[in-house]
């Protein structure tokens, strides 16, 4: 990955925005007008995951949805409130931001090249990460244990969904991060695996973001009410 | 749990001679191309040079012919209603109902999915990169994927006509006739995972060309001076992002219903019905756009070219391309107004879809200026764009009207809205791939195709277009509903007759255009494109020889303004000279890579099990797909060297093309 | 594909390049942490206790999960409203816009048709069951 992308410095009160330089449509380098020529390749490959991760958070938009419309379609069965436990859940939330905290340690150990730091980060990064999949697990294995399955109303079908779709993309994101560990270590930092770490590391941090909107929405809001 | 899960030997249509003599017939003609291809040996020439491509105007070419034969097929399952609708007048007709429901879905699904996308999306990859004068595509190995992910479902959803059934529910599964409650065959589960696959193919070429058009570009292009083509690519291109995974979403959650017991929209444990309808069509709107604008791109190409003048308007056009994208997500209640929404919320959505008329509207009169004044030359696209110019217009007044609420009531469903949808899409989208393949096709190939075959075709397709779907209007305002296997009204009947003979219209069309190919491909000698410029173009693509080499261009173009290759040209046509030969360096090219391919496979395998309720089966697909993966991310080599001897060979065999034409042709210009 | 180019924007996620050393990079990250961990607790604290005007829990709640959620974007994935990262901003824009369309048209939708469907004591939702 090439460092020498420059990049401009807002500190040193440099025109940022090019406001004093170039006219309409011709600007030169100006922001936005795109006239360098191709990108390099780990702004391309960053957008274009960048613009898969967005994509992937209107999937998860309509699961959503699909919860809002359905939040009390229990059909008399059991309502999510009296089966959630708050504990496991805030366990859970700590669990997932603490693995973004450390995935972030890792991409700074990889910004100064230093293997061991990265991998013993990206290491600890996983492990939380199957921490809140095992807590999840058990929460479900519970929850269906007392009567609250997918297909006993809407309201759990839609729960197990947009909770278990989350589940589905950290247990992705773990299985990746494992290829990406043994990809290090046996290539080291070439650029292309600079590019895959940094693709990781939108997707982990994102997967953290659809966690916050979870709990809040499914979980707390449900309680709340 | 059985070894084959649900697939017994019943699953063939012993008792059902059409889909069987059908089906055969494919079957034979396909073993008899493969092997004419292994037998004389050009295996390897296709797996080197098509199969493992990741080339871009390669993977342009392959999309192209799959959404033709698409085409094709979704045709055939047109004349099928038409003759069936044609004959079923207070009588049985020749199609029972449960085959007559599946044709109906196949031949929707068919067209959308693998013939319009498709054939939309390989213009997009052939002339996209071109046009911003650059290599390829962001990501090449991923678009070959797409290919092939695309291809899977195309093929998954003919496995359906021999093996099992298709869905029976029309080309959107509504439920909760889509349930297994109503539906438990395979057929629905054919429509879902065939869509969910090629979806999938189609969201990463989404992902591609917005990177690509976003920060892909020769030296110098500006937002504002890229090609229309690339403007409205961009805006259908975010608009596959935004929209597919809402299908990809909606289709899940059927598929749970399906498969596991979920109530997302069963009839009963708090599912519900009407959220499908929601959702799906969230998607579907954006759909009809993500279709159309590409084709506005071409014709905006076409007209601009074939009228001699820069395009009227540019920055307005860019400005309403992006309306509509933006617009296009606001609108998608108008396609169930009657589901009892209410006043307020239906008025809201016809308003929006009334304002997104003005978009296009916007459009028309720039191209109709770009027109005027222009010296026209009416060669076989210019005829496309000029006949989709009046029939889209038409189409889109009949939208207008059913985008008001209280009409629609009385038209939703009927064959007014039948007629309306194929108005725009085949006036729109058909008459604009038809325009791109014959602008482009020299490009492509080499050689242009034949004119008056193309010409021939044209005018048929144009006739046999209104004389199939007038009458469908009228039969929907005399209350005729879509979708019936027979009928017994007498009004309707002059109507359905007439659509049926306008298909005849439209058969003898399609045996034109595939007349036009065969005399273009024996004589194409004569038709040879020599230059690389065959129409007078405007934009870079026309810069490249015919057909370009891998690397498209030797050295990225500097482009200091709009429609860069016409300067060029003017200079150079003014000097009588091409400008100096550039410094040429040795180009790193993308590897071909067979990633796609057997991804794809794999893909079919699991796709087909899930279908079949052939559990293990899913696993090892899923795996097997997985470590396919995992093996091409281990490659340690993603590029080859194209040295500059070679470059510097093909590039001058370019320029001496060019500069012979320039010397020929220096007293006409003088 | 050539490596040079508009050298004017920057790669969404990577933490900017610069004289910045490991440590001024890993107080972003604690920072970070920090904040985000204080609204977490806000949350569940809200809910479970009584803090807050019962029928206003979820708009609170809906502030600091927007807030957390900023607190990502801006200290763990780095989008930042500076030039270069316009491209990234409009990106994020655009799916907040669908995402709103999609969730908010949603819910407005079915809410109607399930204001009209007019069962007699049926609550949104429920099946007749």
């Amino acid at each position: 990955m090439s460092t020498t992308d420059a990049v401009v410095d807002t500190r040193r009160g440099v025109d940022p925005y090019k406001i004093g330089r170039g006219g309409y449509g011709g600007g030169g380098r100006a922001t936005g007008h795109g006239e360098g020529g191709p990108a390099s390749k780990s702004v391309i490959v960053g957008y274009g995951f960048w613009l898969f991760l967005l994509s992937d958070i209107v999937l998860f938009s309509c699961l959503f949805a699909a919860h809002a419309v359905q939040r009390n379609a229990t059909a008399g069965g059991p309502t999510g409130p009296e089966l959630f436990d708050p504990s496991s859940i805030a366990l859970e939330t700590t669990a997932l931001l603490l693995s973004s905290f450390t995935c972030g340690m890792a991409a700074v150990a990889t910004g100064v090249r230093n293997q061991l730091w990265t991998q013993i980060f990206l290491l600890i990064t996983g492990l939380f990460g199957a921490a809140f999949l095992v807590l999840e697990a058990r929460d479900f294995t519970a929850m269906i244990e007392r009567g609250a399955s997918p297909q006993v109303s809407g309201y759990w079908s839609s729960f197990f969904a947009v909770v278990g779709c989350h589940g589905l993309h950290v247990t992705a994101g773990l299985l990746w991060l494992g290829t990406m560990i043994a990809q290090i270590y046996v290539k080291g930092f070439r650029p292309n695996i600079l590019r895959r770490i940094l693709c990781f590391n939108l997707f982990w941090h994102v997967l953290d973001i659809i966690w916050v909107a979870l709990f809040t929405i499914v979980y707390l809001i449900g309680e709340g009410r | 749990m059985r070894l084959l899960g649900k697939l017994t030997w019943a699953a063939i249509p012993w008792n059902q001679p059409i889909p069987l003599i059908a089906g055969a017939a494919v079957i034979v003609v396909i073993l008899m191309v493969l092997a004419w291809v292994i037998v004389r040996g050009h295996l390897p020439y296709l797996w080197r040079e098509w199969i493992t491509s990741v080339d871009h105007k390669r993977i342009g070419v392959m999309y192209t012919l799959l959404g033709l034969a698409m085409l094709l097929r979704g045709f055939i399952d047109a004349i099928m209603m038409r003759s069936q609708q044609a004959l079923a007048f207070r009588a049985p007709g020749y199609l029972p109902p449960e085959h007559f429901d599946q044709v109906f879905s196949a031949h929707g699904t068919i067209m959308i999915f693998f013939a319009a996308m498709p054939l939309m999306i390989g213009l997009m990859n052939f002339a996209v990169p071109l046009q911003l004068g650059v290599r390829d595509v962001a990501f090449p190995t991923l678009n070959s994927t797409s290919f092939w992910l695309t291809a899977t479902g195309a093929l998954l959803v003919n496995i359906s006509l021999v093996i099992g059934e298709f869905a029976r529910t029309g080309w959107l599964p509504y439920p909760p006739l889509s349930e297994t409650t109503y539906l438990p065959g395979v057929g629905v589960d054919y429509y879902i995972w065939s869509l969910q696959i090629s979806g999938v193919g189609t969201l990463l070429t989404g992902i591609n060309f917005v990177t690509t058009i976003l920060k892909i570009r020769a030296p110098g292009m500006s937002y504002l001076r890229m090609p229309m083509f690339c403007w409205t690519a961009l805006a259908a291109n975010l608009l596959i992002i935004a929209a597919f995974p809402v299908l990809t979403a909606t289709l899940a959650m059927l598929a749970l219903d399906r498969y596991l017991g979920f109530h997302f929209f069963t009839n009963s444990g708090g599912g519900n019905m009407m959220m499908f309808i929601n959702l799906i069509w969230a998607w579907g709107h954006p759909e009809v756009y993500i279709l159309v604008l590409p084709a506005f791109g071409i014709f905006s190409e076409v007209i601009s070219t074939f009228s001699g003048k820069p395009l009227f308007g540019y920055r307005s056009m860019v400005a309403a391309t992006l309306f509509i994208c933006l617009v296009s997500f606001m609108v998608w209640l108008h396609h169930f107004f009657t589901m009892g929404a209410g006043g307020d919320v239906n008025a809201v959505f016809g308003i929006a879809t009334s304002i997104i008329a003005v978009g296009t509207g916007v459009k028309i009169y720039n191209w109709m200026f770009t027109m005027y004044g222009g010296r026209i030359r009416y060669a076989t696209p210019m005829l496309w764009a000029v006949g989709f110019m009046v029939t889209f217009i038409i189409g889109g007044m009949t939208g207008v009207l059913l985008a008001v609420p209280p009409a629609d009531f009385q038209l939703h469903n009927s064959l007014f809205l039948v007629a309306h949808f194929h108005n725009v899409i085949i006036g729109g989208v058909l008459f604009g791939a038809f325009a791109g393949i014959t602008y482009w096709f020299p490009k492509a190939f080499g050689f242009k195709l034949h004119e008056g075959w193309g010409k021939a075709a044209f005018w048929f397709a144009i006739v046999g277009f209104y004389v199939t779907f007038v009458p469908l209007y009228v039969a929907g305002i005399l209350g005729m509903t879509r979708r019936l296997q027979h009928y017994d009204v007498a009004e309707w009947r002059p109507w359905v007759l007439a659509a049926g003979v306008g298909i005849i219209v439209l058969f003898v069309s399609m045996v034109c255009q595939i007349i036009q190919l065969v005399v273009s491909i024996r004589h194409r000698d004569a038709l040879r494109d020599e230059t690389g410029d065959p129409w007078n173009g405007r934009s870079l693509e026309w810069a490249t020889a015919s057909p370009p080499p891998a690397f498209n261009f030797a050295v990225l173009p500097n482009v200091q303004g709009g429609e860069p290759y016409w300067h060029v040209k003017q200079h150079a046509v003014a000097a009588g000279q091409l400008a100096a030969e550039p410094d040429y360096q040795p180009i790193e090219m993308p590897r071909n890579s067979p990633t796609g391919f057997i991804t794809a496979f794999f893909t079919t395998i699991t796709g087909f099990s899930l279908i079949w309720h052939i559990w293990w089966m899913v696993g090892l697909g899923i795996a097997a797909a997985y470590g396919v993966f995992v093996w091409f991310a281990w490659r340690d080599i993603a590029e080859y060297e194209i040295p500059v001897e070679e470059v510097a060979r093909l590039d001058r065999e370019r320029r001496r093309a060019r500069q012979e034409w320039l010397d020929a042709h220096a007293r006409e210009i003088a | 594909m050539t490596d040079h180019g508009d050298s004017d924007d920057v790669i969404p996620g990577l933490i900017e390049t610069g004289p910045y050393s490991v440590w001024e990079k890993v107080e972003v990250y604690v920072l970070g942490l920090v904040l985000a961990a204080l609204l977490t607790i806000a949350a569940f604290y809200v809910v479970h206790t009584h803090l807050i005007w019962g029928p206003a829990i979820p708009m609170a709640l809906a502030v600091l999960a927007i807030a957390q959620i900023g607190v990502h974007l801006v200290f763990f994935l780095h989008i930042t409203t500076a030039p270069d990262n316009t491209n990234n901003v409009l990106a994020l824009a655009f799916g907040v816009l669908i995402v709103t369309l999609i969730i908010g048209g949603s819910l407005w939708i079915m809410g109607h048709l399930d204001d009209r469907l007019m069962l007699m004591g049926q609550v949104v939702g429920q099946s007749t069951r």
